[in-house]
């Protein structure tokens, strides 16, 4: 009996041993959004202007295949967060907002590619039907994916004035 | 029926019976007969009778015990059938120790074809921790999810949330099982002893079953004219937890009551870092609290009932409320600046984000004994009622400034409240000790509301039925098999929503309207499932072996089925799919037990297939409208193999000293689907805990002295999928001590641990906050006293 209990340990340990085995055929490796490229744009604490274009200038890479990502630009008049950068701007004091602007936009990635880098013109509008967009700090907010689902997300601090 | 074949027996083949009452010849029921070295049992009944049967002729020794009374042993020859009767005298002191479980547990072991875990009250209280399930954790084959110290979902062999029944004395508890952050809401206190099924159990508990059952059972019943009590002081340095639980319980012939309330405060809780990196950013944490994860929880249960020759019935009303906070600098996993200054100013204080959480809960536990029949009766009324709040922010296209007459208050996050009805009946026919027959059937009424600014799951409306037939047949005195088949139907009904606050929605020739979105059209799914179960046992006096073969099923649940929102806990955009269907799973279980005087060993392996695993899974894709720029996240199903299993050596070196080992490992991978290569979210790493523990009966005055260390050794985790992190191994040491001592003739019972003696920094792959860098709490000092009282009614 004491031979039996054994030998099935044994083998217990034995498929416990092999499931420890990194499976090497999945990927398992997040994208990631360089902001500190030549000409990158807008890094933290950067300032865009309202009734402008900017070009959004920034390398995603993947080591497999790149998905898609957003644009999200939203304020930031109470302070609340997402910034995932370490340093901070020197925020303007805590305000309600009135008619605070709203960006939000899903772009694709043309399939097959290992490394991308937008040069995406967005136009920031100086008012909408409400009247003038509110001046002050925003967050400028980028999520990134590759063709597995794995994501990566960056938030700015960013300021939109008039210029 | 196929059991009627005829099968002959050999001379070999005796019972043991008779019946077991107090000096007053009231019967004892759930006195624990137990004979040894066979180690085979039997309960005591509600007319005081038991029968062990399957006995070969021998020389036993026969042990009646029950909490409160002195435990008989006695000397037996077997060499026919034969009767034995007891008349237990009651312990002078009164403490509900329960002795019993231990030989129950063992019989229980033995008799049930799947594998189970017993756990009594000394295991609960030598390794509490912050929350029940947490206490459990160190048990082979269960993990925790967690949230913060006071908050823990329970994962069986690497399935959780909605695959994990727990269940309250007969009745399903039912809350928010679905989410991560949601804990359970029990009473650790009033917990008593409990049973843990490892592996799919849809055949006597129904859907969600699938990988396995927690059945939690409160006090025994007290001893006839008898009155008691306890009080429970606890502490924890950690999160400088104070707690107490009293409890009294007292019996007057038929009637008997028990009342027990509990009291916790505690405060953030320590991590051996001083910042935390979210994603990128990162937060200092403020003398290594990790900000605003105090809590309080404040509980109330009553129980009381009749016991009469034939009939026994329970009312269980409980009241549990708890207020937690979430850690301040990452709401969820969105990572957010925190006023330090309010935040930091008292590490006891609740701020905003946090959640309210109350669970009312009302059950009635009735048996009636008639001849060869019983019939038993679970019925349950709950309310569990959720709220989780924090400061409004603008997501999305909400709007910026908060509209006032919304019905709801800017602040308030997400609520949930859900009514459940519940009624399980089942009957028993005890042919004789070689048949028995159960048929069952269980019904329940979810409906469930939903209000506060964010959308995750629609209100919804869920009726189950199912009733099963379960069959016991000994095939010889040492084998038995167990059969059994199940039908289902569950009907769910949820209820539109649509968005408070407008969203641009732009039409093909590029018009912008703005417009209340639909999140969740009403969706009626009708659903049947049938399941099955064959069990085989097999035991000899030392060695015993188990295997089980079954189907097991889960109706997709509101969430699945209907999610259409953005989840701001983890960036993504969450879809449900109206026409999942429900999830099917087949399993193999074996398990092979060894015992000796100095030995014990055990392995539990299993391997299970699910035919569409229901999987939320990570797409490449982002969506504005519905989800705000968020990644998509959608429901699928998908092929799932899994296997894995636990193990434990023991070794009694000499009388006080015993070291051992137990295991436990998962590997799961989706065998189809998107994600195929991949394993499934939550998989717990191969962990492995070595074991040293000391016991000694009495030294001087103090009785019962115990000091066992633990090793802990987990492994890496690097099977992962997105949106996971690789984790990396760790190994920590806990310690526990303790016994009972005597303070002027009172006994007053000690259990002291420390959990990561060493201060350790490490990560627990199945925790919530894993994926913001969290890690597990430092150092923590745990004590509890528990002084027992007792009297008599004259």
């Amino acid at each position: 009996m004491k031979k039996a209990e054994i030998s099935i340990l044994s083998i217990f340990l034995l498929i416990a041993l092999n499931s420890c085995e990194k499976n090497e055929d999945i990927d398992s490796q997040k994208p990631a959004i360089d902001l500190y490229i030549q000409d990158a744009f807008p890094d933290n604490c950067d300032t865009l202007y309202f009734g402008e274009t900017f070009y959004m200038k920034t390398l995603f890479t993947d080591n497999v295949q790149l998905g898609s990502y957003s644009i999200d630009i939203h304020n930031n008049f109470d302070h609340h967060s997402h910034s995932t950068e370490v340093t901070e701007p020197n925020l303007d004091p805590i305000k309600s907002p009135v008619n605070p602007f709203v960006f939000i936009q899903d772009y694709s990635i043309p399939n097959g590619l290992r490394k991308y880098e937008t040069n995406l013109p967005i136009t920031i509008p100086s008012g909408n039907s409400v009247g003038a967009f509110d001046e002050g700090d925003y967050h400028f907010f980028i999520s990134l994916t590759d063709k597995e689902g794995w994501s990566v997300q960056k938030g700015l601090s960013i300021k939109i004035l008039y210029r | 029926m196929i059991f009627l074949c005829a099968i002959s027996f050999g001379q070999n083949n005796y019972s043991l019976s008779g019946t077991v009452v107090d000096k007053n010849s009231e019967p004892l029921t759930g006195a624990a007969v137990t004979l040894l070295p066979i180690e085979k049992g039997a309960i005591v009944d509600a007319r005081g009778k038991y029968t062990i049967s399957g006995l070969t002729k021998g020389t036993y020794t026969v042990t009646v015990s029950f909490i409160g009374f002195k435990s008989v042993v006695d000397t037996i020859l077997i060499n026919g059938s034969k009767t034995y009767n007891a008349r237990l005298v009651e312990a002078s002191i009164n403490l509900h120790e329960v002795v019993v479980a231990y030989d129950y547990a063992k019989t229980r072991k033995k008799e049930e074809a799947l594998n189970v875990e017993i756990v009594n009250e000394k295991y609960l209280k030598q390794n509490m921790g912050g929350s029940l399930m947490k206490t459990l954790e160190r048990l082979p084959g269960i993990t925790t999810i967690d949230i913060g110290s006071g908050q823990s979902k329970p994962v069986i062999r690497g399935l959780g949330f909605n695959r994990v029944v727990v269940v309250e004395n007969g009745v399903k508890h039912e809350g928010q099982e679905w989410g991560e952050d949601h804990g359970l809401e029990i009473d650790q206190y009033a917990v008593d002893n409990l049973e843990i099924i490892k592996g799919p159990a849809s055949l006597m508990y129904g859907s969600d079953a699938i990988g396995g059952v927690i059945d939690l059972k409160n006090r025994n019943l007290p001893a006839d004219n008898s009155i008691g009590g306890t009080v429970d002081l606890s502490g924890k340095t950690n999160n400088n937890l104070v707690g107490s639980s009293i409890s009294m319980y007292g019996r007057k012939k038929w009637f008997f009551a028990d009342l027990r309330a509990t009291i916790l405060d505690y405060g953030d809780y320590k991590v051996p870092t001083d910042s935390v990196d979210i994603y990128s950013y990162r937060a200092a944490l403020y003398k290594n609290h990790l900000r605003n994860t105090a809590g309080k929880e404040q509980n109330l249960n009553l129980s009381f009932g009749i016991i009469q020759r034939k009939f026994l019935s329970r009312f269980f009303v409980s009241d549990v409320n708890t207020k937690s906070g979430f850690f301040a600098n990452a709401h969820g996993l969105e990572p957010r600046n925190v006023d330090a200054g309010l935040h930091d100013k008292s590490s006891n204080d609740i701020h905003f984000p946090y959640q309210k959480v109350n669970h009312f809960k009302t059950i009635n536990k009735s048996e009636y004994t008639w001849g060869n029949l019983k019939f038993e009766s679970d019925l349950g009324f709950q309310r569990n009622f959720r709220q989780e709040w924090s400061q409004y922010v603008s997501h999305g296209y909400m709007p910026a400034v908060f509209p006032g007459s919304q019905g709801f208050d800017a602040d308030l996050e997400r609520q949930f409240e859900k009514y459940v009805y519940s009624s399980n009946l089942k009957f028993t026919y005890y042919k004789n000790d070689f048949f028995q027959l159960l048929v069952g059937l269980n019904s329940e009424y979810q409906d469930n509301r939903i209000d506060g600014r964010g959308f995750i799951i629609p209100a919804f409306k869920q009726l189950s039925v199912g009733g099963f037939l379960l069959a016991k047949y000994a095939l010889s005195a040492k084998s038995s098999i167990q059969m059994g088949v199940r039908y289902d139907y569950t009907h769910i009904k949820t209820l539109r929503y649509n968005d408070w606050f407008s969203s641009p929605v732009i039409s093909l020739d590029n018009d912008i309207t703005l417009q209340y979105l639909t999140r969740a059209d009403a969706i009626s799914r009708h659903f049947s499932n049938t399941s099955w179960s064959v069990g085989y046992n097999y035991n000899l006096p030392t060695l015993s072996f188990k295997t089980n073969v079954g189907k097991s099923f889960r109706v997709p649940i509101a969430k699945e089925l209907a999610a259409n929102g953005v989840n701001y806990h983890h960036f993504s955009y969450e879809a449900g799919k109206p026409d999942l269907s429900p999830e099917v799973s087949y399993q193999l279980d074996a398990g092979v037990e060894y015992n000796s005087n100095a030995i014990a060993m055990g392995v539990t392996p299993f391997l299970n297939y699910f035919s569409n695993y229901i999987y939320l899974n990570p797409t490449s894709e982002h969506d504005r409208l519905y989800g705000n720029g968020n990644q998509i996240y959608n429901y699928t199903q998908s092929e799932v193999f899994r296997y894995g299993g636990e193990m434990h050596a023991h070794y009694q070196v000499i009388e006080s000293l015993r070291v051992g080992v137990m295991g436990e490992f998962v590997y799961s991978k989706q065998l189809s689907g998107e994600k195929k290569g991949f394993t499934l979210p939550f998989s717990p790493p191969a962990s492995m805990i070595l074991n040293v523990k000391y016991d000694k009966r009495k030294i001087k005055s103090a009785e019962n002295l115990y000091l066992s260390i633990d090793y802990r050794i987990t492994a890496p985790q690097n099977n992962i999928v997105p949106p996971e992190e690789s984790t990396d191994g760790y190994q920590i040491i806990n310690i526990s001590l303790g016994g009972d001592v005597k303070l002027l003739n009172q006994k007053i019972s000690i259990s002291m641990q420390v959990q990561n003696l060493l201060n350790t920094k490490y990560f627990n792959h199945t925790s919530y906050y894993r994926l913001i860098n969290v890690p597990e709490p430092g150092r923590n000092l745990i004590m509890n006293i528990s002084i027992p009282f007792s009297g008599k009614i004259k």
